[in-house]
């Protein structure tokens, strides 16, 4: 109660123990009329945070919550300007801007200009980020620092409360409480009502910050989900082309088979019929020459006939099944042998080697592989010829064709899997080159390797892995 | 040669002259001594088979004992002309061999999905050849019981 009014009261008192007594039970009344103005204004703050929370609840969105909760908190508190200051991510809190604020019109905006204090990182954001409040009534009378001092006159600012905005333990920024037309004492429970709101603004700020990690990680799947899509599309275009190569492909065997094979015939058969109708007309060189002529076009013939055969195992499709290796090599060597009684071979079969493979590709690799053992011991009087298998340390099972033959030198290893590439001369051991190509294909094809390894003279090995998926085997 | 047969004709479908000397040469030498009739494409096939065109005169109750059918031919290819022979009421028991270069799996498929009798593939070697031709017409010629005219 202001002195003026209790010296009017005392003179109307007759005596001063009335005037006590008016005193005592007046001021009792004011402070009950104080508490009931406190009590409002409580009321009145705790509505105010009531719809900073319910806000919090209906929009994620930054903008709207901080322009809301600004006008709001201006509105309660009678200030001239509430603003949300944001440092710019790793300025170390020396840059940032006003990102929102709610200002009387009689005062500047301050949103958007850069503002940069160069003491602010070093000194103060620690404290900040511990929670300190700054609470200061008039800045030209608070000790500040003349750097801060001109900061804060630029807005027109004479009594400053700020409070840390923190994003989980970040400082992200600063709610900025600033009265303009006057100098100012805040009041703790208006301290406190600025901390409470700060304290929610956290939570949306932790809300934003998890929000955006989200949608980045959206993003992100959208992207791989896009670039797996486009990897599809690839693979499919690569799916089409590869159908039309094949399809050329085939087109070119087939042709193959019928065009080239056709002239062949002829040269073949006009000079047979040379040699037999006209027998008498020619001489014994004439009649070389003739043969040379078949010979010549016969093994042209199988020569197209093989890279035929090749192109089909390329093109065939495999149905892999379980297939016993050891059945299959023992009955092609019994063939072997059938067919040439007066040779004398040892076959050395490891029983039960079981693989997983298209039965009738898997078979041509070992017909391969036994008849070339077979051609390379012909000359061998205690021929042998092993086929066996082996697991690897790391569980894939090795298979091998061994023979004790003339051998090959290991300087031309590379060129034993090349289509038409041969190893000896054609009057030694007949052939034209396309059965190891055919293996290698094979053996590829089921995802697997071939490798040779020989002595000239001394024999050779081959070995061959059929794809890693038979770990389990 | 049985008396019987030995006067009924050999229908060879074949466009390329030196596999047709060939064919010729090899049935001559085997002693297969039936007339033998050569369309060189599918359309003087059907022609010679149901009396048209070039054959508009001949009197088509006089069926060939075996057609040896080529399947690269010029103008109707030798599948379609399989397919026309065993779609027609009057030609649909002939023995038809398919005498061929390929091999090709589909080729051989077709043919037999079409009802050929037999498939051939002329081998490049001319003794193959002509032993093929020997014991095609052996089969054929002497071994088959035709189906009734």
């Amino acid at each position: 109660m202001n002195q003026e009014r209790l010296a009017q009261i005392h003179d109307l008192c007759r005596d001063e123990a009335a005037f006590e007594q008016l005193q005592q039970t007046l001021s009792a009344e004011l402070h009950s009329l104080e508490e009931i103005r406190e009590a409002q204004l409580q009321v009145e703050r705790q509505k105010t945070l009531l719809r900073v929370v319910t806000r919090l609840r209906e929009t994620l969105d930054l903008d709207t919550l901080f322009k809301a909760t600004a006008a709001e908190v201006r509105q309660l508190l009678s200030a001239d300007r509430v603003g949300m200051f944001r440092f710019y991510p790793d300025s170390g809190w020396d840059d940032g801007e006003f990102v929102s604020e709610d200002v009387d019109p009689e005062f500047s905006s301050a949103i958007a200009q850069k503002i940069h204090d160069h003491c602010f990182g070093d000194q103060f954001a620690v404290h900040y980020q511990e929670g300190r409040v700054q609470n200061v009534a008039d800045i030209y009378s608070a000790g500040l620092s003349d750097c801060h001092i001109q900061i804060l006159a630029q807005f027109q600012v004479r009594a400053n409360l700020v409070v840390p905005l923190l994003q989980g333990k970040h400082l992200w920024g600063l709610l900025c409480i600033h009265q303009c037309r006057d100098s100012r004492e805040w009041q703790t429970t208006e301290i406190e009502f600025v901390q409470q709101i700060a304290s929610h603004l956290a939570i949306a700020l932790q809300q934003a910050e998890l929000m955006a990690e989200l949608r980045a990680e959206i993003a992100e799947r959208q992207q791989a989900q896009e670039r797996a899509q486009e990897f599809n599309q690839g693979l499919r275009q690569a799916i089409v082309e590869l159908q039309a190569v094949n399809q050329e492909l085939e087109t070119f065997s087939y042709s193959v088979s019928h065009d080239l094979r056709a002239p062949l015939r002829s040269i073949d058969g006009f000079s047979q019929a040379l040699l037999e109708d006209y027998l008498e007309h020619l001489d014994t060189t004439g009649q070389d020459y003739l043969r040379r002529i078949r010979s010549a076009s016969q093994r042209m013939g199988q020569l197209i006939d093989d890279l035929l055969t090749l192109s089909r195992v390329t093109r065939s499709e495999m149905q892999k099944q379980t297939v016993n290796l050891s059945h299959v090599a023992s009955r092609l060597c019994t063939q072997l042998q059938q067919a040439h009684p007066e040779r004398q071979v040892e076959f050395v079969i490891q029983p039960e080697l079981i693989a997983n493979g298209d039965p009738h590709l898997l078979q041509v690799v070992l017909d391969n592989l036994i008849s070339n053992a077979w051609k390379f011991t012909s000359r061998e009087p205690l021929a042998r010829i092993e086929f066996g298998g082996m697991i690897q340390e790391n569980g894939i099972p090795i298979y091998f064709v061994q023979d004790n033959g003339v051998g090959f030198e290991m300087a031309f290893v590379e060129k034993l899997f090349k289509p038409f590439q041969r190893l000896h001369q054609m009057q030694e051991f007949p052939g034209n080159g396309i059965g190891l190509a055919t293996v290698q294909r094979i053996i590829h094809r089921h995802g697997g390797q071939v490798w040779a390894e020989g002595k000239l003279n001394q024999g050779t090995t081959f070995y061959f892995t059929l794809a890693a998926e038979e770990i389990s085997a | 040669m049985s008396g019987d047969t030995g006067g009924r004709v050999i229908l060879l479908v074949e466009d390329n002259p030196d596999d047709e000397a060939l064919t010729l040469r090899a049935l001559k030498r085997n002693r297969i001594g039936n007339e033998i009739v050569v369309a060189h494409d599918g359309v003087e096939a059907l022609d010679y088979l149901f009396g048209e065109g070039q054959y508009a005169e001949r009197d088509t109750s006089i069926k060939p004992i075996v057609i040896l059918l080529d399947l690269k031919l010029p103008r109707i290819n030798g599948l379609e002309v399989l397919r026309r022979i065993r779609e027609a009421e009057s030609t649909r028991l002939l023995p038809v061999v398919v005498l061929t270069t390929s091999n090709e799996e589909r080729d051989l498929f077709e043919s037999y999905s079409l009802g050929c009798n037999s498939y051939i593939r002329k081998p490049v070697d001319f003794l193959q050849f002509s032993e093929a031709i020997r014991q095609l017409g052996m089969y054929w010629l002497l071994m088959n019981e035709p189906p009734p005219v």
